[in-house]
């Protein structure tokens, strides 16, 4: 089974102060360290675990500049056999659906059983890039996923709905999926891996090369920009409680007796 | 796996293992884990496929304190058999997430537990210290490493070393937030290439700054440094190495009394590894009023706190008491008011045992730099 997984890099938010830059329109990204989606991290591990079970090739994909081959290269590590970056100063400022017309038009060429993505990406959060890249493929999808079992040519998948259901779908081959986290315990990629596969070469396509035109990516080819990015105002409401490490605890305790918190 | 190509046994010489046990025998964890390192040696000679031992948690239970390779009538390092089981599991990636974690944070954030790399100097904003990178060539580079840059608790013992390096005039400098994680645990935990990245990222400092002497707070830094980096030409200390040289040179002394009876933990890394026995002893004894009793366990002997080789990162399979909580109770029978050490992963699995045993209210745990900062009338505020 032939796969390919669409990969992102992100920067990391969760230990950083993050600022605003002067466009007001996106995060001042100096000094922030990168990494894989998280979810895309899972796509790739899922991948792995189905080429160990069924043989095939898995190809990762992203788009973006050549840092990107950071996040390649460690999915080479990671057990991916080929890598390919798209990449165009006319893709700055695609939005889901402009990026998943970058990917369709990449992928079209590329032979496949299966299109992995995360549900979504850590920093712009949109969930749509999959699923609007499989209605452009017109191949079955679900989203969501949090199991995969193939049998022939038909996968059988979970997918994890709100309120705690648990839905179970069957797809017929080719198919796309969205992978959730949770569902495999994704492998540690170890420096000395990284190191084995530094000279394998990785493709780059430009906007030309994938039958784009200008028109149809970046900001001119989106349905949705960016118009502000601010941090909400602070509310009413939130108690900052001072003292010792002691007196804190206590406090705490407190409010959590009175507002039944705690018995 | 090109450059792990030699099979463990022949890379560590353990056909010539002859089974006396005395390993196992001396193993502080063996006590409580299914982790029997002469089988593990044994198996390791006898078994054609080393991946039976990947399902095995308790290779992750040896603490690396090296007792076994002290003790081995053979000179081998049974420990190294451990280590290399470990890089193994690593280079196929299959390791457990708190391990992961501590990895991946070593890489992105220069510090095993990911915390932000512009934090790393935050224990020190308000001191003034110079920077390392700004001194002119010979000077003392204090080495801080990561449990004293991030752990609240440990970074006490960062500012009581400035308060006794102070006193003394010695005249020193911190990479701030160029320093990274000296790689100690990172190698323990089996990544030898990150290992490796760390070294090289430290060592364009050093090789920029040429330090004279470079002090470290832990033990665990100290023997990487001095015994794993390759090309450092600066002489490496442990603090209490280098502040016992400052007392012996009439540089420091202390002229506050501290009235305290206690006893003194020997980290391993320090004492069984290294050799660093009577500094940190001397010190203490230096301080008036201290009275120092020793534990039957001591020195070579000394019983391991369970912090090293990852553990930090990993609780580990054993059932029954933590050995830190058994040394805690020996000091109590013992009838001393604090336990002293002089490393932080000791310092924090001692103090964990002390709350995990309901005796915060009976004993202490304070590192050696504390009490030293007591000696000179400074007395260290802990939250």
């Amino acid at each position: 089974m032939d796969i390919i997984v669409c990969i992102k890099r992100v920067p990391e938010t969760a230990e950083a102060d993050l600022v605003i830059d002067g466009s007001k329109k996106a995060i001042d990204t100096d000094g922030l360290v990168f990494s894989i989606n998280e979810w895309d991290n899972y796509a790739v591990e899922a991948a792995i675990q189905l080429k160990e079970a069924e043989g095939g090739t898995i190809t990762v994909i992203s788009v973006g500049p050549e840092e990107n081959n950071e996040v390649l290269r460690r999915a080479l590590a990671m057990g991916a056999d080929e890598a390919l970056r798209l990449t165009d100063p006319a893709f700055e400022g695609s939005d889901a659906y402009a990026m998943a017309k970058i990917l369709a038009a990449a992928i079209k060429d590329i032979p496949h059983d299966l299109i992995l993505t995360g549900v979504q990406a850590d920093d712009d959060g949109f969930g749509a890039v999959g699923v609007a890249l499989a209605q452009m493929l017109e191949l079955p999808y679900a989203a969501l996923v949090t199991d995969i079992k193939k049998e022939g040519d038909t996968l059988t998948v979970h997918r994890e709905l709100e309120g705690g259901l648990e839905e179970v779908d069957t797809l017929k081959l080719p198919a796309l999926l969205t992978i959730q986290t949770g569902i495999n315990e994704p492998r540690y990629v170890s420096i000395m891996g990284i190191r084995r596969v530094a000279k394998k070469e990785i493709g780059a396509k430009g906007v030309a090369d994938l039958g784009l035109s200008e028109e149809e990516v970046g900001l001119k080819g989106s349905l949705s920009q960016i118009e502000e990015l601010f941090f909400p105002p602070v509310g009413e409401g939130a108690e900052i409680i001072e003292g010792t490490m002691d007196e804190k605890a206590e406090a705490l305790v407190k409010i959590l007796k009175e507002r039944g918190g705690i018995g | 796996m090109e450059e792990l190509q030699q099979p463990l046994p022949e890379r560590l010489d353990l056909f010539t293992c002859i089974q006396c046990g005395k390993c196992t025998g001396g193993c502080p964890v063996s006590i409580k884990s299914p982790l029997n390192i002469r089988r593990v040696i044994r198996e390791s000679t006898v078994r054609e496929d080393l991946h039976i031992f990947f399902d095995r948690l308790e290779i992750w239970d040896c603490t690396t304190c090296s007792t076994c390779a002290i003790r081995c009538p053979r000179g081998l390092r049974p420990v190294d058999a451990i280590i290399g089981l470990r890089e193994m599991m690593v280079e196929e990636g299959r390791i457990e997430k708190t391990i992961i974690d501590a990895l991946d944070g070593a890489y992105k954030y220069g510090n095993p537990w990911g915390r932000a790399k512009n934090k790393r100097a935050e224990w020190a904003q308000d001191l003034e210290i110079p920077n390392a990178l700004e001194m002119d060539p010979g000077q003392v580079l204090y080495f801080v490493c990561c449990a004293a840059s991030y752990d609240p608790r440990v970074q006490v013992v960062a500012k009581s070393l400035v308060t006794v390096l102070r006193a003394a005039e010695v005249s020193f400098g911190i990479l701030g937030n160029k320093e990274v994680c000296c790689g100690s645990e990172i190698r323990r935990m089996g990544e030898v290439g990150l290992f490796e990245m760390l070294m090289e990222e430290n060592m364009k400092n050093f090789t920029k700054i040429e330090p004279k002497t470079i002090v470290t707070t832990s033990p665990h830094c100290m023997n990487a440094l001095k015994n794993e980096y390759e090309g450092l030409d600066s002489e490496v200390l442990h603090y209490s190495q280098f502040v016992w040289r400052l007392i012996e040179e009439g540089k420091l002394s202390f002229n506050t009394e501290v009235p305290m009876k206690v006893t003194y933990h020997d980290p391993c890394y320090l004492g069984k590894q290294n050799g660093v026995f009577d500094e940190p002893r001397d010190v203490l004894k230096s301080i008036p009023g201290i009275e120092l009793i020793e534990f039957g366990r001591c020195r070579e002997n000394s019983l391991c706190c369970e912090g090293g080789g990852g553990r930090m990162w990993m609780e580990g399979t054993g059932i029954g008491k933590r050995l830190s909580e058994v040394r805690v109770e020996d000091a109590l029978e013992m009838g001393v008011e604090a336990i002293i050490t002089a490393c932080p992963f000791c310092l924090l699995t001692l103090e964990d045992a002390v709350k995990t045993t309901g005796n915060e209210e009976k004993i202490k745990v304070i590192d050696l730099m504390e009490l030293a900062s007591m000696g000179l009338g400074v007395t260290p505020e802990v939250e």
